[in-house]
């Protein structure tokens, strides 16, 4: 009997959770509401169902808790194996309750496939590029994020258990959703002598006192009790590792920098992630999606690192500077100039291990929720780093109340907590001030996908082409050789020359019946300047720069076919034959 | 292509030819004795078997190139878990010994049930199979790295251009051509051995040398990418290398680092670490003097922050100003730590030692020079190798926290200088003299000692002897500069001291098999060379018959050094009345090892769990104090008061229990209350 009550409930519990999110999940994909993780799941495995030529759908690895990170690839097979193209790839939620990015990510894939051959810029694209899309990194915090009681900023890192207040015990002391409303808010007590007293203008928010005024609130922070007994409350939650510090370069230990996690790498999804992207050297192109502030953040993430090559600069301020209109009041921002310094980066590993042009897209402004316009796109940096004032909170609330209908705010009510007595509890419940209502969720996901399009027409694109057979006295022919790169991207970055990271592209002469008897780089044109290579002639190494060409002359000996190839690691592969008569 | 094609063949007819009439393995240096990887596993086993239960195997790993790489566990079960040693051994791989030394420490464990009843030691005899495996193969030669494929010259090709074992005799040397841009001249006194030719007087370089092989790729190098890899002693996460050829791409990168340091992150009763390898911390502590380093008393704040933050820029802070500072800035309920403000300031991590623990590096260091002389060990050693970016040694001690030495078994002697006329007189002697015990040493012992610290030439003893005379300069003085002046070179001349020690070593101990002799080679792109040189593994490697004495000296000193780890301890407690039921509770803990729980690394980097107290009774009422009390630390040889005010109504015992995973556990039974 017992059993049958409990299944009975559960199976309550399950229909009442399907309610919320009930819709099946087809392509085209819905982006009127958020996916939990299993639903993202389902639309991946969705959205390969229905394109299963141009996608292949894959586990790159499994989570603390054993949930399975997948990976989407886009590409047409007609047109190359994805090694043979320029990647591009895109991740999001790697911080467990920025699921916005996680949408944005499934938003990407359902536009690329649902237009391919309608549009010409789409097909163009998917065609010439491979798009790798993991839209979950951190799994276990976007399941726990929609699943247990949340501010709008906790379950952020990785599921590894901390001793954050070093007393022996792990995790032993999260907040508490006392009110069991599915939200972590924050406690106030009325209190004569508190620092905080009722906002005349808007009852549910309290200012500061001013000298000579009378308190009347304390705040006691996030919704919680002392579950250890130490006389702490919330001094304990899961983790933290956050699985942005724990990348293998520049990395610094917990003690430098809180949630890097003991040693680079940690996390077990991290590190599947890592070896997957170090499998796929042609990535050139990586955007991880974060929540929030409107922003798109380059390195380097430390000063002492010192300022990227010029080259890059060039490249990532091109890209930079159209996104910041792609997507209205997003600012184009140096990560640890214009936020903060942090260690062990994503985009650090990416930008120096991989090779590749890496950006941090920061989604949403909070000032887009606005009653009447008041501060509609107005973002600095000062607004980035001081959180909100009060007066931007009474236009929050108004938004709240008028396009919200409440839904966004928990209103004050009083509790009996055990250690603090009479209190009320209320705030901003976990679905808000980090995510756009879901009626503004198209516009977000749309703009910023529509960067990551944007930067895959600006990957490199090389041609090759022979420029000039000439022949010579003494059976010898002169053969130069054009490598042309339309796009704004180099084939190699410059920090990938600077650092020796893996050999630059190679350009190879060769023909059974013919000897390459001199080779070098044409240095200059007018006059002509060649630069010899004394040893291998007939093999040459190169970075084909963006927007612009490298030229190569070879003088030869013999007759027949004559191959001149091109490989690129991030470019492809090109030939081109000529024959010696 | 095709003409480097055909000399290749010719060369391994050669070689295989050359193979078969020599009978290869003889010649080579003496390898009699050590056991090639399989033999390490297969002694670890016999120790496991041998032991009755005490000792354990687990895989670690598999070596890059498929060897397992084996971790015995050794201890004695008990009931409440013992803190514990962890040895690694040669994770260099280019120092068989050291792997005898951790197997063999491993095997006095095994065999006495003494060493491991309150201590767990977990040992892996072989941190690096893949480079140590190149001991045992033909051509002979020496390189860190585990086989991992690296493209050393970033061409088109990986690991197409290594050695090539030219002359056939199964070692790989060096090669020497004549050149008109050579830099080397063969020394006078010793003609086996070559020195750089000093252009500033005159001499012009006869040789240019190279690594024994050919230029296989035909890139005008030679033997710039052959089979290198990883060396795992660089691939750990602390002062990591990046963008070199044998760091690997990113600590950790190796499996046989990374699974080390995942296991030491697993097992945190782990309280010291030792290593067999290159380095000698007993010898040489670890150094400090890295920039970058930041000292926590002494911090400056960017001028960007300070402005936003109230902060003089122009003065420093300390860390606990900053965060007192910082506090009230925060939304209520949040807490800033050490980490945040670090981080915010952009302060980095700790690259040199911490000078707290250098006090006791620097004792231990004394103990084990004295322990060394009193069992008779004569000759001055050449120094280790200073601890690399990126190696274990660094990592365990600024990462792990704990105290970590290192032994490197076995270095080459100096050889003795032959008695020259000497002044007999040393910079500490100088130091003590006065004008008048100056005077009377004479011009000639001036000289003498003149020339001895390499003065430059206008210092003659009668100018010297002027400047003391009139007082402008005492012999304090004098010493005092002469310190900061380098030490004498010595007589390039003569050959460099370590090679040859190295070589009269191989002439006395190893019957020559150390060297090999300069011979005629015609070299396919060079021309007529020479080759020869030393043997590689001969200069670093006792021959196998000193090794049992060798470990029967050193070993026994690291039975000494974990009886100097923390040990915490109840040393009382006791209850005071203070009425109607309320008692203050007051107990001792003590640390009896000398070794501080933790070090001042550990309390900075925080890794070290805390010990805790905790205070079980029932009807207690904790009045002021909580039932679990963490201690964060706890100095050698120092004891700590704590005390807690509780109200018991009846008649109760309390039970007091300490608990650190490091430092052992302990408890005691009060009674209170009724």
């Amino acid at each position: 009997m017992k059993r049958v009550i409990f299944l009975l409930i559960i199976s309550l519990a399950v229909t009442g959770m399907s309610e919320i999110y009930a819709q099946e999940i087809k392509v085209p994909l819905r982006f009127d509401h958020y996916y939990t993780y299993e639903q993202v799941v389902e639309a991946l495995k969705a959205l390969h169902s229905a394109y299963p030529a141009l996608t292949g759908i894959e586990e790159v690895g499994k989570s603390e808790e054993g949930r399975i990170i997948y990976a989407l690839t886009i590409n047409n097979p007609k047109t190359g194996e994805p090694l043979s193209k320029p990647g591009i790839y895109a991740d999001g939620n790697i911080h467990g309750n920025e699921i916005q990015a996680g949408e944005v990510c499934l938003y990407l894939a359902n536009r690329l496939l649902t237009n391919y051959g309608k549009l010409d810029d789409i097909t163009q694209v998917v065609d010439r590029n491979v798009f790798y899309i993991i839209p979950v990194v951190n799994v276990d915090g976007r399941f726990h994020f929609f699943n247990d009681p949340n501010t709008p900023s906790t379950n952020r890192g990785l599921r590894i258990p901390v001793d954050d207040d070093r007393d022996g015990l792990f995790d032993e002391d999260p907040p508490d959703d006392l009110d069991g409303d599915g939200n972590i808010t924050s406690m106030r007590k009325r209190d004569p002598h508190g620092r905080l007293r009722t906002d005349p203008e808007e009852p549910r928010l309290m200012i500061a006192v001013k000298p000579g005024e009378q308190g009347e609130w304390i705040s006691l922070g996030q919704e919680g009790i002392d579950n250890d007994g130490d006389g702490l409350v919330n001094e304990d939650s899961e983790g933290y590792v956050d699985g942005n510090r724990n990348w293998g370069y520049n990395w610094a230990p917990p003690y430098v920098q809180n949630g890097s996690g003991l040693y680079p790498l940690s996390g077990t999804g991290i590190r599947a992630i890592a070896d997957w992207m170090l499998k796929r050297p042609n990535i050139i192109m990586v955007f991880a999606f974060h929540n929030s502030g409107g922003m798109y953040l380059r390195g380097p993430s430390v000063k002492s690192a010192g300022e990227l090559p010029p080259g890059d600069i060039a490249v990532y301020d091109h890209l930079g500077r159209n996104i910041e209109k792609i997507v209205p009041g997003y600012k184009y921002l140096i990560s640890w100039k214009d936020l903060y310094a942090t260690y062990g980066d994503f985009t650090d590993f990416t930008n120096n291990l991989l090779g590749s042009y890496s950006f941090v897209g920061e989604l949403y402004q909070v000032g887009t929720e606005t009653f009447d316009g008041t501060f509609l796109g107005q973002t600095d940096r000062s607004s980035i780093m001081a959180g909100d004032s009060n007066e931007r909170e009474r236009e929050r609330l108004k938004f709240n109340d008028h396009l919200a209908q409440g839904e966004l705010f928990r209103e004050w009510a009083p509790y009996k907590h055990p250690e603090y007595g009479d209190i009320e509890i209320g705030g901003w419940v976990k679905m808000s001030t980090r995510l756009p209502h879901p009626f503004m969720l198209q516009d977000l996901i749309h703009r910023n996908a529509s960067t990551v399009i944007y930067a895959a027409q600006n990957t490199p694109d090389v041609s090759l082409e022979i420029t000039e057979t000439t022949r010579l006295s003494g059976g010898l022919y002169r053969i130069r050789v054009r490598l042309h790169n339309r796009n704004a991207m180099p084939s190699v970055t410059y920090m990938t020359v600077k650092n020796r990271l893996y050999p630059l592209d190679i350009v190879t002469v060769k023909g059974s019946g013919v000897k390459v008897v001199s080779g070098g780089k044409i240095v200059n044109l007018y006059p002509e300047k060649i630069e010899y290579k004394e040893f291998r002639p007939g093999i040459q190494f190169c970075q084909v720069p963006g927007s612009g060409k490298v030229e190569y002359q070879f003088l030869v000996s013999g007759k027949g076919r004559l191959e001149v190839s091109y490989e690129s690691a991030k470019a492809g592969t090109k030939k081109v034959e000529v024959t010696l008569k | 292509m095709q003409i480097k094609r055909s000399v290749r063949r010719g060369l391994i007819c050669l070689l295989a030819s050359l193979a078969l009439a020599m009978l290869l393995p003889g010649t080579v240096s003496a390898q009699g004795g050590y056991s090639d990887p399989a033999g390490i596993n297969r002694r670890i086993d016999q120790i496991r078997q041998k032991s009755g239960g005490l000792v354990k195997v687990h895989k670690l790993t598999v070596s890059h190139g498929g060897t397992d790489i084996l971790l015995l566990e050794i201890g004695k079960k008990s009931d409440v878990p013992n803190p514990a040693v962890l040895v690694v051994g040669n994770l260099s791989g280019i120092s068989p010994v050291t792997t005898e030394a951790a197997l063999s420490l491993a095997g006095r464990i095994a065999s006495d049930a003494s060493l491991c009843s309150q201590l767990t030691w977990y040992v892996v005899p072989m941190g690096n199979p893949d480079a140590y495996s190149r001991y045992f193969s033909t051509p002979l030669y020496m390189d860190p790295g585990n086989h991992a494929p690296h493209n050393d010259d970033m061409d088109d090709q990986v690991d197409e251009d290594g050695f090539n074992d030219l002359d056939g005799n199964g070692i790989i040397t060096m090669m020497r051509v004549k050149s008109p841009d050579g830099i080397w001249v063969p020394v006078a006194s010793e003609p086996r051995l070559m020195r750089r030719a000093d252009a500033s007087k005159g001499e012009k370089g006869i040789y240019k040398i190279y690594s024994e092989g050919i230029d296989d790729d035909g890139d005008g190098q030679y033997n710039e990418d052959g089979t290198g890899g990883t060396d795992v002693n660089a691939n750990f996460p602390h002062l990591f290398k990046y963008f070199d050829a044998k760091s690997g791409l990113f600590p950790g990168s190796a499996r046989e680092a990374g699974e080390l340091v995942k296991f030491a992150f697993a097992h945190p009763e782990i309280a010291m670490a030792v290593s067999f390898g290159r380095t000698n911390f007993f010898l040489v502590p670890p150094k400090g003097g890295r920039k970058g380093s930041v000292d926590y008393d002494n911090i400056t704040i960017p001028e960007e922050v300070g402005k936003a933050m109230g902060f003089d820029v122009s003065r420093t802070y300390t860390m606990q100003e900053i965060m007192e500072a910082v506090q009230p800035m925060l939304p209520p309920g949040m807490t800033i730590d050490e980490g945040m403000i670090a981080s915010y300031l952009g302060l980095g991590a700790v690259v040199n030692p911490m000078q707290e623990d250098l006090v006791f590096y620097n004792k231990i260091s004394g103990e084990y020079r004295d322990y060394l002389k009193s069992r008779g060990v004569a000759g001055e050693r050449f120094d280790p190798e200073d601890a690399k970016e990126g190696s274990f040694e660094m990592w365990a001690y600024y990462h792990l926290g704990v105290p970590v030495f290192s032994m490197d078994i076995w270095a080459l002697n100096k050889l003795q200088e032959e008695k020259k006329e000497s002044s007999g007189i040393t910079l500490e002697s100088l130091e003590k003299m006065t004008k008048e015990d100056f005077a009377a040493l004479g011009e000639d012992k001036i000289n003498t000692f003149l020339k001895e610290r390499g003065a430059p030439a206008q210092y003659t003893a009668k100018m010297v002897m002027g400047l003391i005379n009139s007082g402008q300069a005492t012999p304090g003085q004098m010493a005092a500069m002469m310190k900061q002046m380098p030490a004498p070179a010595a007589d390039e001349q003569k050959g460099d001291p370590m090679e040859l020690a190295h070589l009269a070593f191989s002439d006395s101990q190893l019957g020559g098999k150390g060297f090999v002799n300069w011979k005629p080679f015609k070299h396919p792109t060079l021309g007529e060379a020479e080759i020869g040189g030393f043997v590689p593994w001969s200069g670093n490697t006792p021959p196998f018959t000193m090794v049992d004495s060798l470990l029967d000296l050193h070993l026994p000193f690291i039975f000494e050094l974990v009886k100097k780890l923390p040990k915490l301890h109840i040393t009382e407690a006791k209850a005071i009345e203070k009425g109607s039921g309320v008692y203050q509770i007051e107990v001792w803990i003590e640390n009896n090892g000398y070794l501080p729980f933790p070090t001042a690394m550990g309390k900075r980097n925080k890794i070290p769990a805390p010990a805790v107290i905790t205070l079980e009774g029932t009807g207690i009422e904790f009045l002021s104090g909580l039932k679990r009390t963490p201690l964060h630390d706890l100095a050698g040889n120092k004891s700590v008061k704590l005390t807690w005010l509780v109200k018991a109504d009846k008649r109760s015992t309390l039970n007091i229990n300490l608990i650190s995973k490091q430092a052992g556990s302990d408890s005691r039974q009060i009674n209170i209350g009724g």
